[in-house]
């Protein structure tokens, strides 16, 4: 089976800078935006261009990944011909079975998979980012440029750039230069871990990285670089609109609002949907004291109480009396007749009792931050929760 | 070989419905924000491990067909058995008019009905709204002996109309047609278990005879000889939706929380065909109370004891009170609508008002522009 592009997401990492929300499940595999995990984003716009082959690499805490993707059915990755495959890292004859190493190692131990489907590209995305891609489009840019490696950039502020692998462009328009990190940036074109390879290029590269003791065996820090080193074309695909890393619990409590803004990514829109694997409840109830204000809220939901500014996951529970402001609730969380959550993120099936009081308001001060509960958590009645707490599962509050 | 087989009447559209059913048979109702009504009895047999489930169908099944597809929804997309439609085939004289009652229905399908692999067969309605737990009365039957076991209900269940009134040993002994009562016995669900045995021989009489109803034909001649009806009585709510007021007041029943969580209990689903949507936003402005709503909707206007379908577009200024809105409508700005049944892809510009009372819900017949 020949194919002209296949995926390969990376979704393998611990995410250790979500603490309590990747205590048990891998980063991927955390609820957003109201009906959505991350990984829906990169699969769906995997469907929407029309990719019907991906090979989703696991490592860590697989267990809900695995039976979220299931057979691929909501992102209509259910294909003869292909399909969504987990990649889990085996064991192989004769040698102790190892962990994927770096990004790059991930893709080297799945080389036979790549190789059932003879693709001329892969393409190679990472599970924790949030965005609306047309990858084909890329694909046509990196054809046409006939690069070895194209990587999608983004615009961002010089000051930003310090944060991000940092692109330098030559005359010709390809990349000539690539910084990691870089003190004195010399471009703003931030790499946004995209990459479409020439899978015959690139399965040269991996395996020289592979054999190279001293690599750290990473897409950007090995592969990226010796490919540059040895001259070959590297093409820039400039994205341009909404994308966001939600790597840490600012950042993802941050895209999370970023959803009550239509303006800064359409989720409404019928020719590019994201699609989820929905649990199957009644539509949302909205009591008769209820006040729900730029508030999105979804199927299973009942709401009594107070919601404004705020992201509301499947089967969520508001009483009458409680307040809800600028929080996201993740499906099953439970907030109690006169219990209050203001910027904060509920983990899944947390209940706060009544009374009790997560997160405040940002004062100024600078050790504020969002609140944060772990998934299954009871917060006992009058408890209090400061701003920028990090509550674990198991924890007693 | 399994021992239960299902098959659901979809066939009858009450004309009471008006202008609901002039796009769709009965059993393709939208109701309560996601659902289609057959989603009831479907899901019942699902939940209760029935997974060969045939569809008794006559005309206008569009939308139904639409709605079941391979049967993804309820798990009866089976490589064996599975969910099967069943249009009139066979005798050309199916395919004019209207059945004359069940019994002429199950024998338009007659073959598929022999070929059934299963020693019980459960009979449903199509056009009901309950949360049955068959699996109850299914080992209930196993047991019994009974050669049909009957599911009731112990209240005056909405648009039911058959009453059956039990001997000592729990076995019914009459049935009061057209009659409910449910001091002096339990009232029909129209839903049976029955050996399969039986029912072709029912099938078999009332094609020799012509006499074509269920109930007053079939049931009655079988018990008049001596047939053994069990009885199951299921405590829940239970609606037949035959009316635009039964389908009204069956909706409304839906935001009673007491209702809604029986009607919708975790443990036994209710599930209906996924559509991929996004969840629905309140904008600044926006008002909402006592109402249900579903996906994908845009609400900056004021909704109050209302059900909304997914893709509603309410406006700012715009107020809802009573209403029904199903799939894909837009209400303009200040536009106002009381007691009003809005079926699909319908648009009300800026400013409409339309007021109805609750005695006499109006319909917006589907794809109304005003």
């Amino acid at each position: 089976m020949k194919k002209n592009c296949i995926a390969m997401l990376l979704a393998g990492g611990q995410g250790s800078r979500l603490y309590a929300l990747t205590q048990n499940v891998a980063k991927p595999s955390v609820p957003f935006g109201g009906k959505y995990r991350i990984i829906d984003f990169p699969l769906s716009n995997c469907a929407n261009s029309g990719i019907d082959t991906v090979g989703v690499l696991t490592q860590y805490r697989p267990l809900q990944l695995n039976s979220y993707i299931g057979s691929g059915q909501p992102w209509d990755l259910d294909v003869n011909d292909g399909g969504v495959y987990i990649l889990p890292p085996y064991q192989t004859s004769g040698e102790k079975g190892s962990w994927f190493s770096g990004t790059a190692n991930a893709i080297y131990q799945n080389i036979g998979f790549i190789e059932n489907y003879d693709p001329e590209n892969v393409l190679i995305l990472s599970g924790d980012h949030i965005y609306k891609m047309d990858y084909a489009d890329m694909l046509r840019e990196h054809m046409e440029h006939d690069a070895a490696a194209t990587i999608s950039v983004l615009q961002v502020s010089m000051e930003e750039a310090t944060r991000f692998g940092i692109m330098n462009v030559g005359e010709d328009g390809y990349i000539n230069e690539f910084e990691e990190k870089p003190k004195q940036p010399k471009s703003d074109l931030a790499s946004m871990g995209i990459y479409i390879f020439n899978w015959k290029k690139l399965r040269e590269y991996l395996i020289a990285d592979e054999n190279d003791p001293n690599s750290s065996k990473d897409f950007g820090k090995n592969i990226i670089p010796s490919m540059l080193a040895n001259g070959e074309k590297l093409w820039p695909y400039h994205f341009q609109g909404y994308w966001r890393d939600v790597g840490t619990i600012t950042s993802l409590w941050d895209a999370n609002m970023d959803m009550l803004s239509p303006t800064l990514i359409n989720l409404y829109d019928p020719d590019w949907p994201i699609s989820a694997r929905s649990p199957i409840c009644p539509p949302h109830q909205v009591g008769t004291h209820a006040e729900v204000i730029h508030s999105i809220v979804t199927e299973g939901c009942e709401i009594d109480g107070h919601v404004e500014n705020s992201v509301l996951s499947p089967s969520v529970r508001i009483d009458v009396g409680a307040k809800v402001l600028y929080s996201v609730l993740m499906p099953g969380a439970v907030v109690e007749p006169g219990a209050v959550v203001e910027y904060a993120i509920i983990g899944e099936n947390t209940v706060v009792h009544a009374g009790a009081h997560i997160g405040a308001a940002p004062d100024g001060s600078e050790d504020w931050g969002v609140a944060t509960c772990g998934p299954d958590i009871e917060i006992r009645a009058g408890a209090k929760v400061a701003a920028g707490a990090m509550i674990f599962t198991g924890e007693e509050v | 070989m399994k021992d239960f087989h299902g098959l659901i009447f979809a066939y009858y559209t009450d004309p009471n419905l008006r202008e609901l059913v002039s796009v769709r048979t009965a059993a393709s109702l939208p109701f309560c924000g996601r659902y289609r009504l057959i989603d009831f009895s479907l899901s019942a047999m699902r939940n209760a491990g029935i997974v060969d489930v045939g569809v008794i169908m006559q005309r206008d099944y569009q939308s139904l067909l639409d709605h079941l597809g391979g049967g993804k929804a309820w798990d009866m997309n089976r490589r064996v058995g599975g969910l099967r439609m069943l249009p009139p085939f066979g005798l050309p004289e199916y395919h004019r008019g209207n059945y004359a009652g069940t019994m002429e229905a199950l024998n338009a399908v007659s073959s598929y009905v022999k070929d059934i692999n299963a020693k019980y067969i459960v009979l449903m309605l199509g056009d009901m709204c309950a949360n049955i737990d068959l699996s109850v009365p299914m080992e209930q039957h196993r047991r019994s002996g009974a050669e049909i076991t009957a599911i009731c209900t112990d209240h005056n269940a909405d648009g039911f109309r058959m009453t059956y009134l039990r001997g000592e040993d729990g076995f019914v002994e009459n049935m009061l047609i057209d009659t409910v009562n449910d001091k002096a016995g339990v009232v029909s669900l129209e839903a049976y278990i029955i050996n399969k045995d039986v029912l072709l021989a029912m099938m078999e009489e009332s094609r020799e005879q012509g006499l074509y109803r269920f109930h007053k034909d079939a049931i009655a001649q079988w018990l008049k000889e001596g047939g053994r009806m069990d009885v199951y009585v299921h405590h829940g709510y239970a609606a037949l939706i035959r009316t635009v007021d039964s389908y009204y007041k069956a909706n409304m029943d839906m935001l009673d929380p007491a209702i809604r969580h029986e009607v919708f209990p975790a443990a036994r689903p209710v599930f209906t065909k996924v559509r991929e949507e996004v969840s629905t936003y309140y904008g600044v402005g926006a008002f909402s109370r006592n109402s249900l709503v579903a996906d994908n909707c845009i609400i900056e206007g004021s909704i109050e004891n209302c059900i909304i379908f997914s893709g509603a577009r309410i406006a700012p200024g715009a107020q809802l009170k009573n209403c029904i809105v199903m799939r894909g409508c837009t209400v303009g700005e200040h536009s106002s609508l009381e007691h009003v049944i809005v079926d699909k892809d319908c648009t009300f510009s800026p400013g409409t008002v339309l007021t109805a009372s609750e005695k006499l819900p109006m319909v917006v017949p589907k794809g109304t522009n005003i």
